[in-house]
């Protein structure tokens, strides 16, 4: 069972621009980015659309597949800077393992 | 793949401890100036960062992280947050040949003459040549990222610095768009291939143009290589994703994942096949800007 919170999309303003929202779910980010790997990093931004921080943090390891290129970024046709919101998923994930 | 938090948690210690990602004393990684005068003082300061002195020791430990990879012996990483930075960094220093350390700061020379010969008034002072601390900010350990750049931008600061030289395009970033959004402090940066003036020439040669993702579309730098080529009358041939389009080469993901970043390398290769292929036939290979740069001034 997956636990929605309500409250992640506020949460996560403390490690990024609060963009998630702005995603129509298109599908540009994954088709250019070079992982070309499971619907990546579209999935992760629709878990934060819907708030499912556990799944997030389940798959945490998939967010360092992430090579910071920016294509996603720049073709995204919302401005919703995937790029970026993955590099807030990384310092969100960073700072749980730390309090942990 | 290995565990980020194995990998993040050990790059974080050894900047802590050492200021270097890998752990090993910049007295054993910075060396390319010292058969060079270079002066101390001048317009602008010439700011390596430190990445591609860093390029031979990053080769090793990709090594080894590829012999290991999603072996049992992965999960050993875990402990190596536990050895001290300096150990595990001379150790790996240690592994590394002089020969690849030697040939690692060739471009920087490359680069100091290039600067010389534009006749841009530059200083060098490694003391204040450090790690931005990019990796820890492309890995999300944005606390340490934003400890260690402030004391880089500090100490830069302190030393009345205003202008930069860069020259890899992830310190560029770093300093020119990290450091005063994280730091507070800014500096006017240029990447060294700005303030080429060389001697126009007609050589009538060809090459293909790799953009690094960050000179590409993070900075938009991409036109002044090629305007730099173009004096010297080397033209690029056509490839299919370039300037702020250009496919990223793989290299982030070597710490995390070497096979990850093999396939994504194997995919940038193919993108580029014929090219290869007619440089093979030349008996040329791939090289630096300033390597090719240097040869024909």
């Amino acid at each position: 069972m997956t636990t929605i919170n309500l409250d992640f999309a506020e949460e996560l303003k403390e490690y990024s621009d609060d963009t998630a929202l702005e995603c129509f779910n298109c599908g540009t980010c994954a088709a250019i980015c070079p992982l070309v790997h499971d619907n990546f990093p579209r999935r992760m931004i629709r878990y934060i659309q819907v708030g499912a921080r556990e799944k997030i943090l389940e798959n945490s390891d998939e967010l360092w597949r992430c090579l910071h290129c920016g294509l996603c970024t720049h073709t995204c046709p919302r401005e919703a800077d995937p790029g970026e919101i993955i590099l807030g998923l990384k310092r969100f994930v960073v700072a749980n393992w730390r309090r942990s | 793949m290995f565990n980020p938090r194995d990998i993040i948690e050990t790059l974080a210690n050894n900047v802590k401890q050492t200021t270097s990602p890998f752990g090993i004393p910049k007295f054993m990684v910075n060396k390319w100036f010292k058969d060079l005068s270079l002066p101390k003082e001048g317009e602008y300061m010439l700011i390596t960062g430190l990445m591609y002195q860093f390029a031979p020791f990053i080769e090793k430990s990709t090594q080894y992280l590829e012999k290991y990879e999603g072996t049992k012996m992965a999960s050993l990483l875990k402990y190596a947050k536990y050895m001290p930075g300096y150990l595990s960094g001379i150790g790996l220093a240690m592994m590394t040949s002089g020969k690849e350390k030697k040939d690692a700061g060739q471009p920087l020379k490359d680069i100091a003459l290039l600067l010389q010969k534009s006749k841009v008034d530059f200083g060098y002072r490694p003391d204040l040549d450090n790690y931005s601390g990019i990796l820890l900010y492309d890995m999300g350990d944005q606390k340490g990222f934003v400890v260690h750049a402030k004391k880089v931008a500090q100490k830069l600061k302190d030393a009345g610095i205003k202008k930069i030289i860069t020259v890899d395009p992830h310190t560029a970033y770093a300093i020119k768009e990290l450091f005063p959004k994280y730091t507070g402090i800014s500096f006017e940066v240029k990447s060294y291939f700005e303030l080429l003036d060389l001697e126009s020439k007609d050589l009538g040669l060809e090459v293909t143009i790799h953009d690094p993702c960050f000179f590409g579309r993070y900075l938009k730098l991409s036109d002044i290589p090629r305007k730099v080529l173009g004096n010297l009358g080397i033209t690029e041939s056509e490839i299919r994703n370039k300037g702020e389009f250009t496919s990223c080469c793989g290299g982030p993901a070597e710490s995390i994942s070497p096979s990850l970043s093999n396939e994504i390398m194997g995919k940038r290769v193919e993108e580029l096949t014929i090219c290869l292929g007619n440089l093979k036939k030349s008996g040329a290979d791939v090289e630096d800007l300033s390597t090719l740069l240097v040869r024909h001034i």
